[in-house]
C-alpha cells in the first residue's frame, strides 16, 4: 500500500570498526547500520562483541579503528552517555534506574521540568501517566521503582527513552526478563516507535522474537562480522547455525523417561509462605520438575520458602520421607537441597571476588580441615569444575564481573554442585545466555537426572520447560492451577492455566 | 585448550602485575618513607628505646584496628570501641580495687580484673552485634549510642574525675606493660599474637571467608547458606576482644582510667584499618595492612614530636596530609587502572 | 480542648512563678552555674561547689544556694533563663563554658537587677560582672619558672609539655618563658600533652629519646606530670636530681609533697576551690559590710612540703 523509498538513508552508520582491550581484540572491522523505523536485531554468542558493538555505537566506548557516521558524517559521539542529546540512547541490561526514587523522578532525570525555579511536578507526573497509558502500563508515576518488577523497571526504561525523543534506542535483550504477554506489549510499543522513524537496535537470545519483530539482523561470531540479512530470508535455526558456526542438532537432550515409581524425595503439603499458597506438590528421585507460570506467579516464593530463605506460615514439608521443618539456608544444604537463584548478579555470584571463592562459598564446611581452610582442596574444586562445567575465562584471577553471562551461570551452577545436593532447584536456569550455553546446561541437568539427582527448573521460557521437563507444575497467583504430563506439556496448556482459563482441582 | 588459556593468562597478568603489587606494598612503601623522613631529622628515631616505644604504643591501637578490619570487612563499622576501653578500664580498676580486701594485691586480683576485662569486651561486643542484626538498626547508628553510653558511664564511675589502681596492685601489674620478653615488651608480643590470629582467622578459615562474602554481597552470603546474622555478631565480639586485650595491656600503664581515656581511638583505628587497605564498605580486608596502618599513625605523631621544625598547632595538618597521601599511594592503582 | 490545656499550663505556669516570688522575699537565692564535670579538675570544682552550698547554708538560714551543671554552652544558657525565671534568684556564680556564647545569656541576668559573680573564664564583653574571681594563669607560668631558676643553674636543659592549645595554655606559656629568659637555663622543646595523662606519657617518652641529657621538666599540669613520670620511670632517668614541677593542686601531688617526694618536690596551685572562694565573696556581697565588687585573683601559690597540708582534700575528686 505504502509506497516506500528504496532504502532511506541511514542514520548511523559503524563502518570497519575494531576495538582491543588493551592486547585482548574483540571486535574485527565490523559493519553495521541502522536507519529510520526499522528494527535492526543485533545476534551473536555471549562473547562475540555484541555489547562492545553497542556501546560504541552508543558512544561509552571509543573504537580503536574504523568511524561512526552520524547522518552520513564521520562523528566522534561524545562520551558517558552524552550521545543521548544527538538522539542515540542505550538501555543498558542492568537497568540504569534510581531504585530509591519514583517513576515519574527517574523519566525526568537530569532533565526536571521548572516553573519559576521549582520542579513542576504536576507537568511530569501528567506527562509520565501519558506515556504510561500509551504503553499499557499498569503503575502510578509515584510509584517507587525499588517497588517494581524487573519487567516493569524495563518498560520505565523505554518510557524514558522514549520521553528524550530518541532517534536510535539501542537496547541490550529487553525481553531477557519479560513474559511473553508483557512481550507483546512491549513489542506493540516497539512498533508504534518504528512507525514514528525511531531506528531501533535490538540484541536478544531469543531468536524466534527477533524473526517476529526485526526487519534485518546482523550476526557476529567471536568479534567477526558474519552477515547482515533481511529477516525473512532467515529462520531461527538459520540464525542459530551463524552464530555458533556449526550444526546446533540437538538443543535439548533427548528425553529419558522418569521412573514413576521412583521414591518421593520432596513432598509439600499446603504450604503456605509470604505470597505463595497454600502449594502442594511432590518430587520424585530422578525427575526434572519444570514450575511455569508468569513472572510473579510465586514458583520463586514457594522454593525459597522451602530452601529457609524466606520464614515459613504453614503446611509441611517432607524430605526423603522425613519431616524437615523450617530449615535454614544451611541445613537444607547439608540435608541435600540446594537452590540456584535466579539474580545471579545480586544474589549469586560475589562479582568482585574471583572465581575461586565463589565456586567454593555454598558448599564451604565440606573444605574445612583442622580449623582452617583446606587451600589445595579449594583449588582443585576449581580445577574440576572449569572442566566439568566449561567454564572460560581468559584469567583465572580476573573478577567474576568480568565474566561474560554465559560463563557466569556456569561458574554458579558449578557452585552450587560443589555441595553434591540430591534436590536441586535451578530458577531461570538459561536467562540472558547464548544458545550454545543454553545447550550445555540443558544437557547437564538431563545427565543430572539420570544420575539420580531431581531437579526443579522454574522458568519463564516455556520452550525450555516444554523441552527437558517431565511433569511440568503451572503456577498463578501464588497457587498451583495445574500439573501436566506428557502430551499435555505444551505452550497451549501451559498458557492457559497460567493465565487463569484453566485450573485443575488439585485436593 | 587449557594451554591457550595459560597463554592469554601471562599477557593479562603482566599488563596487571605492577598496580596489584603497589596495592600490597604501598602501606609498607609509606611506612618506610616515614622512617626514613624520622632519620634524616633525628638518627635518634632509630635507637633501641625510641623503636620499642613506638611498637609498644602501636599495640593498643593496633590490636582494636584487627578487630576493626573484621567488622569493617564484614561490612559493619564500630565506633564504641575508644569508649568501650575507657569504660572497661574503669569497670576492671574499681573490680581490681574492690578485691583487695578478699584477694589481696597479688596475681589472683589482676587475673580477676582481665578476666572481667574480657567478658565485659566479649558483651560489650554482643549488644553492638545484636542491636545490629537482631535489632536492625545501622551499625553507625547503634555504636554512635553505645560509645556515648560508655563515655559517660566511665565519667558516672569515675565522678567525672579518674579512676586510680590501688597502689599496690600497680606493683603486681606493672611488669605487664613495662616489661620485655626476648627484647620486646610484653604488649608488642600481644600485639603480635593477636596479629597473628586476627590473619589467620580473616584468610584462611571459612568465618573469614564469611566475613569478606558479606561484606562483598549480603544476599549472596545468604543464598551461599551463611549465617549472616551471626557471623556479623561475631566480628563485634571479637571487637569487644580485641578491645578487652588493649585495655588489659592500657591499664598497667598509668594504673588509671578517666573520662579522657581512649578518646578518637576509634577513629585512629578505623583510620590503620583503611591506610592499611581494607575497603570501607566492606568485602575486601587486609590485618597485614592494618598492623602497618596502626604503625603509620603511631609514627607520624613519634615524628612529630621528634622535630619543632612544624609549629605544634600543626600537628593535626601533617597527620591528615600523612593519612591522606597514604591512602592515595595505596590507591593510586585504580587510576593506572581505568586509564588503560 | 488544646486550647484549653494550654490555659490551663499558663495558670499553672503562673501560680508557680507567683509561689516562686513569695519564697524569694524570704530568702537570698544564689544560682551557681558550670559545667558538667568531665574531668578531674572539673570534678575536684564540683566537689568544692557542694561543701561550699553546705556550709554556707548551714551558716546562714536565709541563703538559698542553687546548683546547676550543665552538658555544653546552649546547656548552661538555658539553665541561666531557668535561675532567672523559675528561681528568681537574686545572685549568679557562673563559671561559663565560653566566653562568647555566654556573654548574652549572662547579660540577660545582669539585667533582671541580679548580683553577677564570674569564675575561671572571664565574659568577651567587660563590665558585666559585679565580682570576677580567677586564678592567675601567667602567675602559674611565672612561679613555676622562679622555681626552676632557683633549683637550676647555668646551662642546665629543660623540656616543656602544654596543654591543649588555648588561651589559658598560652598566657601560662608566654609568662614562663619570659621570666626562664637571660637565666642560661636551655628549654630544649615544647609540645602539647593537652593536659592528659597518656599524652604527657608520650610525648615525654619522645623527648627522653631525642634529649639525651634532660634536667627537670615544666609539665605545667598534674595530669600531664603523672604521665611524665610514668615514662622517667620507664626510661630509668628518674634519679640524679631529675624533677618535675606541675600545677593544679591534685590531691595525689600534694600528698607526695607531704611526704616528701623528690621527683614532683612542689606543686603551683590553680585550685578547683575558687568556685567556693566566688561563692563565699557572693554571700558576703550580702551579708557583710566591706565592699565586696572588684576582681578577686588569687595567687598562684607554690606548694612545698612546709604548706602542702592546708591544700589536701583527702575527699575532693581531685
Amino acid at each position: 500500500m505504502n509506497v516506500e523509498p528504496a532504502t532511506p538513508a541511514a542514520i548511523i552508520e559503524a563502518v570497519n570498526i575494531s576495538k582491543s582491550f588493551g592486547p585482548v581484540p574483540v571486535l574485527f572491522s565490523v559493519s553495521m547500520d541502522v536507519r529510520p523505523g526499522e528494527v535492526h536485531a543485533l545476534i551473536g554468542e555471549n562473547g562475540a562483541g555484541k555489547s562492545t558493538l553497542m556501546k560504541i555505537l552508543s558512544g561509552f566506548h571509543d573504537p580503536t579503528s574504523g568511524q561512526i557516521r552520524l547522518d552520513g558524517e564521520k562523528t566522534a559521539l561524545p562520551a558517558n552517555g552524552g550521545a543521548e542529546s544527538l538522539g542515540i540512547v542505550l538501555i543498558h541490561q542492568e537497568l540504569n534506574l534510581a531504585e530509591q526514587m519514583t517513576v515519574e523522578e527517574n523519566v525526568f532525570l537530569g532533565r526536571e521540568i521548572r516553573s519559576k525555579g521549582f520542579l513542576d511536578k504536576a507537568a511530569m507526573r501528567a506527562a509520565v501517566q501519558t506515556y504510561l497509558d500509551e504503553i499499557g502500563l499498569d503503575i502510578s508515576p509515584t510509584d517507587r521503582i525499588s517497588d517494581l518488577t524487573i519487567a516493569q523497571k524495563q518498560m520505565v526504561e523505554i518510557v524514558k527513552a522514549v520521553s528524550r525523543n530518541a532517534r536510535i534506542l539501542i537496547m541490550d535483550e529487553p525481553t531477557a526478563v519479560l513474559t511473553e504477554e508483557e512481550t507483546d506489549v512491549f513489542f506493540r510499543q516497539v512498533e508504534k516507535l518504528k512507525k514514528s522513524g525511531v531506528g531501533i537496535v535490538f540484541v536478544s537470545h531469543k531468536l524466534n522474537e527477533v524473526k517476529t519483530i526485526a526487519d534485518r539482523v546482523t550476526i557476529l561470531r567471536d568479534g567477526q562480522w558474519i552477515d547482515t540479512r533481511a529477516s525473512n530470508d532467515l529462520t531461527p535455526d538459520m540464525m542459530a547455525q551463524m552464530m555458533v558456526g556449526r550444526e546446533l542438532s540437538d538443543l535439548y537432550p533427548p528425553m529419558h523417561e522418569a521412573d514413576i515409581d521412583a521414591e518421593l524425595v520432596l513432598e509439600v503439603d499446603n504450604l503456605v509462605a509470604p505470597g505463595v499458597g497454600p502449594v502442594s506438590f511432590a518430587l520424585r528421585k530422578g525427575e526434572i520438575l519444570g514450575f511455569s507460570g508468569l513472572i510473579g506467579s510465586g514458583r520463586t516464593a514457594v522454593f525459597e520458602a522451602i530452601c529457609g530463605l524466606n520464614p515459613i506460615e504453614g503446611g509441611s514439608i517432607k524430605l526423603f520421607g522425613r519431616d524437615a521443618g523450617p530449615m535454614t539456608v544451611a541445613a537444607a544444604r547439608d540435608q541435600g537441597l540446594a537452590y540456584l537463584t535466579k539474580d545471579r548478579k545480586e544474589k549469586g555470584l560475589l562479582l568482585d571476588k574471583q572465581m575461586q571463592p565463589n565456586l567454593t562459598l555454598f558448599a564451604l564446611p565440606k573444605f574445612v580441615k583442622n580449623f582452617g581452610l583446606d587451600r589445595k582442596a579449594e583449588e582443585d574444586a576449581l580445577n574440576r569444575a572449569i572442566r566439568r562445567f566449561d567454564v572460560r575465562a581468559k584469567d583465572r584471577n580476573i573478577t567474576v564481573g568480568k565474566l561474560s553471562g554465559g560463563n557466569q551461570q556456569k561458574l554458579l551452577l558449578a557452585k552450587i554442585m560443589e555441595c553434591d545436593p540430591k534436590i536441586v532447584i535451578i530458577d531461570e536456569p538459561t536467562r540472558g545466555i547464548d544458545v550454545g550455553t543454553k545447550q550445555q546446561i540443558y544437557h547437564f541437568i538431563a545427565a543430572l537426572a539420570a544420575e539420580g539427582v531431581s531437579v526443579v527448573v522454574i522458568s519463564s521460557e516455556m520452550p525450555e520447560i516444554i523441552g527437558i521437563c517431565h511433569r511440568v507444575v503451572v503456577m498463578r497467583e501464588g497457587h498451583i492451577t495445574g500439573v501436566l504430563t506428557g502430551d499435555h506439556i505444551n505452550e497451549n496448556e501451559i498458557m492457559r492455566y497460567a493465565a487463569g482459563l484453566k485450573r485443575e482441582d488439585l485436593q | 585448550m587449557t594451554m591457550m588459556t595459560a597463554s592469554d593468562d601471562t599477557a593479562t597478568k603482566q599488563a596487571k602485575r605492577p598496580s596489584v603489587d603497589f596495592k600490597t606494598i604501598g602501606p609498607a612503601l609509606a611506612l618506610l618513607i616515614l622512617c626514613v623522613i624520622g632519620f634524616m631529622l633525628n638518627p635518634a628515631f632509630v635507637s633501641e628505646g625510641n623503636l620499642t616505644n613506638l611498637l609498644t604504643r602501636s599495640a593498643f591501637i593496633g590490636i582494636i584496628a584487627v578487630g576493626a578490619t573484621f567488622v569493617i570487612t564484614a561490612g559493619g563499622i564500630d565506633l564504641s570501641v575508644g569508649s568501650m576501653a575507657a569504660a572497661i578500664a574503669g569497670v576492671m580498676i574499681i573490680i581490681m580495687n574492690g578485691a583487695v580486701e578478699t584477694m589481696g594485691t597479688g596475681l589472683a586480683t589482676v587475673l580477676l580484673g582481665c578476666g572481667c576485662a574480657l567478658v565485659l569486651g566479649i558483651g560489650a561486643g554482643w549488644i553492638n552485634g545484636a542491636l545490629t542484626t537482631k535489632g536492625k538498626i545501622e551499625a553507625f547508628i547503634v555504636t554512635l549510642g553505645t560509645m556515648g553510653i560508655y563515655r559517660s558511664l566511665v565519667t558516672y564511675f569515675a565522678d567525672g574525675g579518674t579512676l586510680s589502681l590501688n597502689f599496690d596492685i600497680r606493683g603486681t601489674y606493672r611488669p605487664v606493660y613495662y616489661d620485655s620478653f626476648l627484647g620486646l615488651p610484653y604488649p608488642v608480643w600481644v600485639f603480635i599474637c593477636v596479629a597473628i590470629c586476627g590473619w589467620l582467622l580473616l584468610n584462611r578459615t571459612a568465618f573469614g571467608r564469611y566475613c569478606t562474602a558479606i561484606g562483598s554481597n549480603e544476599a549472596v552470603a545468604k543464598y551461599s547458606a551463611i549465617n549472616v546474622d551471626r557471623v556479623k555478631t561475631l566480628t563485634y565480639v571479637i571487637q569487644g576482644l580485641c578491645v578487652a586485650f588493649a585495655t588489659i595491656i592500657y591499664v598497667p600503664r598509668l594504673g588509671s582510667a578517666s573520662a579522657s581515656t581512649g578518646v578518637l581511638w576509634e577513629l585512629e583505628a578505623i583510620a590503620a584499618v583503611i591506610i592499611g587497605g581494607t575497603v570501607l564498605k566492606g568485602g575486601y580486608g587486609r590485618i597485614g595492612g592494618t598492623i602497618l596502618g596502626a604503625l603509620i599513625l603511631t609514627t607520624i605523631g613519634n615524628i612529630l614530636n621528634f622535630t619543632d621544625l612544624i609549629s605544634n598547632y600543626l600537628n593535626g595538618t601533617m597527620q591528615g596530609l600523612i593519612i591522606i597521601v597514604a591512602v592515595f599511594l595505596q590507591r593510586s592503582d585504580w587510576k593506572l587502572g581505568k586509564s588503560k | 480542648m488544646l486550647l484549653k490545656r494550654t490555659l490551663g499550663a499558663v495558670a499553672a505556669v503562673g501560680l508557680l512563678a507567683f509561689a516562686g516570688t513569695a519564697l524569694a522575699q524570704d530568702k537570698i537565692k544564689i544560682g551557681v552555674s558550670y559545667p558538667t564535670p568531665t574531668h578531674a579538675w572539673a570534678a575536684g570544682m564540683n566537689w568544692h561547689a557542694e561543701q561550699a552550698e553546705k556550709r554556707l547554708e548551714a551558716l546562714y538560714p536565709d541563703v538559698d544556694l542553687i546548683l546547676v551543671n550543665s552538658s555544653d554552652p546552649e546547656a548552661q544558657a538555658s539553665a541561666l533563663e531557668d535561675l532567672v525565671s523559675v528561681h528568681q534568684i537574686d545572685a549568679l556564680v557562673v563559671l561559663p563554658f565560653e566566653s562568647e556564647p555566654l556573654t548574652d545569656p549572662v547579660l540577660n541576668v545582669k539585667k533582671s537587677g541580679a548580683w553577677i559573680t564570674v569564675v575561671d573564664r572571664g565574659l568577651s564583653q567587660p563590665g558585666i560582672e559585679d565580682l570576677y574571681v580567677a586564678g592567675n594563669n601567667p602567675e602559674l607560668g611565672r612561679v613555676s619558672a622562679q622555681y626552676m631558676k632557683g633549683r637550676l643553674k647555668d646551662g642546665d636543659n629543660i623540656v616543656v609539655l602544654r596543654g591543649i592549645p588555648t588561651v589559658i595554655d598560652n598566657e601560662r606559656f608566654d609568662a614562663f618563658m619570659a621570666e626562664i629568659e637571660g637565666s642560661g637555663i636551655n628549654v630544649l622543646d615544647h609540645k602539647h600533652a593537652n593536659w592528659n595523662r597518656d599524652d604527657g606519657f608520650e610525648v615525654m617518652q619522645d623527648f627522653l629519646s631525642r634529649f639525651p641529657d634532660i634536667d627537670a621538666v615544666w609539665a605545667q599540669d598534674d595530669d600531664i606530670a603523672i604521665g611524665v613520670v610514668a615514662a622517667l620511670k620507664q626510661a630509668g632517668r628518674d634519679g640524679d636530681g631529675m624533677f618535675v614541677v606541675g600545677g593544679a593542686g591534685m590531691k595525689e601531688i600534694i600528698k607526695g609533697i607531704m611526704d616528701g617526694e623528690t621527683l614532683i618536690p612542689v606543686d603551683v596551685l590553680y585550685p578547683p576551690a575558687m568556685i567556693a572562694t566566688a561563692m563565699d565573696q557572693t554571700v558576703a556581697a550580702f551579708k557583710s559590710n566591706g565592699p565586696v565588687a572588684g576582681r578577686y585573683i588569687l595567687g598562684a601559690t607554690l606548694i612545698t612540703p612546709e604548706n602542702a597540708e592546708s591544700y589536701y582534700f583527702p575527699d575532693s575528686p581531685f
